[in-house]
């Protein structure tokens, strides 16, 4: 087996391993079998909701914790003495993570679509642009985050200090058109609020805002040329 | 042959200099010895010549490679076992041989690794559950996984309990009579002295000494001392034997105690006389200079690992 392909099985294992993959897994399930016995049927709003939580804690909390851990504990300067680049280790993680909200995802829209009887898009390319912008952006987040941590506990807690006012903003807490109009408005271009809205458009079958993509995409580039920036192997 | 050769190694950080001057050459197969204080840019140096760090001035050259310019190419043919690395908390230790492993053309076999560094029973442990020992052992199996031309051990023994020292230091002879060459970071004169064929003495950045273990405690001109006890009855003038003896500096008497101090190899000397006026002596002890005494004579002030 090649280095690479070695590298992304035994990071495989090792996030399997890792209980905080877990919980990227179960917390927006439950949030969304709970409040979906409650949904009218063709539902809109509480399926994107669910996958922009399920996106925001990887992208927030379990990638930044890893890659800020790894650096802690020199396990990316120890790789720099091998023949593998420790570049090859942000890429495994970046794929994995990626993986990783992705069966997230698909385990809420089974669920959803399946038991709760929630609206599923018709038109699907909408759907995955705008789902892939909104992983991006939320993985810029989250690559920056690594960039500017110390050691593991503080990317862990810095993760949790923004991915809650950010929650909120989004509209992830209570919907956003009973929020003021001020903080809604704010909160429509923050990374997380600027997905879930323009994942709720596309879901109901609207045309997907152009603006909204391009708020994802700059967050995506401008997030994450800072980090490319400022990280540190060591 | 030469396999690492490096010549005036400067680094700086900001105003503080780091490296000044460092020079060095490492012959294959041998042991060679870093030795000194924390701070003293030991690791700094080692860092540069694995191609971790970027000298300021200099050159490094290792099995002929530049280590920046042919980084990949060097970091083939050497291992290296970091101060102050870890490994993911949740990864069995098979699974870091395997994977390791993956990466260099020619691995050795791990398995065999596994049962050379006493990790056999270990294999299905994780990571965070190995002892301080067991995780150095690992450290170093993986520093030899790639089957490389050179290994760097840095503070090989540090958290180790003293019989596991020992077990450590057989292994690594064993490395060196396979063929590898070692290339030794420490502050521990014990192992320096048990160990290596050729130390660096690295002092404020620079290195005052590169010599054999036996040779840089022979260099020293300490003053050092002699003890006996005097069994012959009625010995006149015990001070005055030694009068004119090469080398003997003082002497001073309790009962029938007696304490010659002196420089080189004066003992040899003092035993002579004794002899020829013949006194019989017992309790003989001649105090053994050590590493630590040539390094306080090398850089002036003692060697305190731990500051």
């Amino acid at each position: 087996m090649t280095a690479l392909a070695k590298l992304t099985s035994v990071e495989l294992k090792l996030l399997v391993r890792e209980p905080g993959a877990m919980f990227a897994l179960l917390i927006p399930l439950f949030i969304l079998v709970v409040f979906g016995s409650s949904i009218e049927p063709g539902d809109t709003v509480l399926l994107p909701m669910s996958l922009a939580i399920a996106v925001g804690l990887v992208g927030l909390y379990l990638m930044p914790t890893t890659l800020a851990t790894y650096r802690e504990r020199g396990i990316l300067r120890r790789l720099s003495t091998t023949p593998v680049r420790p570049g090859s280790m942000l890429v495994v993680q970046l794929i994995l993570q990626l993986v990783l909200v992705v069966v997230a995802c698909g385990l809420l829209l089974t669920v959803a679509g399946t038991v709760l009887g929630a609206r599923l898009p018709g038109a699907a390319l909408p759907v995955v642009v705008t789902f892939l912008l909104g992983t991006a952006a939320m993985f810029a987040v989250g690559l920056l985050i690594a960039a500017l941590a110390p050691n593991g506990r503080a990317a862990n807690g810095i993760g949790v200090l923004l991915y809650f006012p950010m929650a909120f903003l989004a509209g992830l807490m209570q919907p956003a058109d009973q929020m003021p109009v001020i903080l809604a408005s704010i909160g429509r271009y923050t990374p997380l609020g600027a997905f879930r809205q323009a994942l709720q458009d596309v879901w109901a079958g609207g045309s997907p805002s152009l603006l909204l993509w391009g708020v994802l995409a700059a967050y995506a580039v401008i997030l994450s040329a800072a980090a490319a920036r400022l990280f540190r192997w060591e | 042959m030469a396999v690492i050769e490096v010549s005036n190694l400067t680094k700086k950080y900001a105003d503080l200099t780091v490296l000044d001057g460092v020079s060095f050459s490492v012959e294959d197969g041998e042991i060679f010895g870093i030795l000194g204080p924390n701070g003293t840019g030991k690791t700094t140096t080692v860092e540069c010549v694995e191609g971790l760090r970027r000298p300021d001035a200099g050159s490094i050259r290792v099995l002929g490679l530049d280590p920046v310019k042919d980084g990949r190419a060097l970091r083939e043919q050497i291992g290296v076992q970091l101060q102050h690395t870890q490994l993911p908390e949740n990864l069995k230790v098979w699974e870091a041989l395997d994977l390791y492993a993956s990466f260099y053309a020619e691995p050795r076999d791990w398995r065999e690794l596994l049962e050379e560094w006493g990790l056999a029973d270990k294999r299905n442990a994780r990571f965070g559950k190995l002892s301080g020992g067991q995780k150095q052992r690992l450290f170093i199996a993986l520093a030899l996984v790639g089957n490389p031309r050179v290994a760097f051990l840095d503070e090989l023994t540090t958290g180790l309990d003293p019989q596991a020292r020992r077990t450590t230091w057989e292994l690594i002879k064993r490395v060196r009579a396979s063929g590898v060459t070692v290339v030794l970071v420490s502050h521990f004169m014990d192992e320096v002295e048990e160990l290596c064929d050729r130390v660096a003495v690295f002092d404020r950045g620079s290195v005052v000494a590169i010599d054999t273990p036996a040779g840089l405690i022979e260099g020293i001109d300490a003053e050092h001392q002699m003890r006996f006890t005097v069994m012959t009855e009625n010995v006149a003038d015990l001070a005055g034997l030694f009068d004119g003896v090469p080398g003997v500096s003082g002497v001073s008497r309790t009962g029938n105690r007696v304490v010659v101090s002196g420089r080189g190899d004066f003992a040899t000397a003092v035993t002579a006389r004794l002899a020829r006026h013949h006194v019989l002596v017992s309790d003989l002890r001649i105090d053994k200079r050590t590493l630590d005494d040539a390094f306080l004579a090398l850089t002036g002030r003692s060697f305190t690992p731990d500051n």
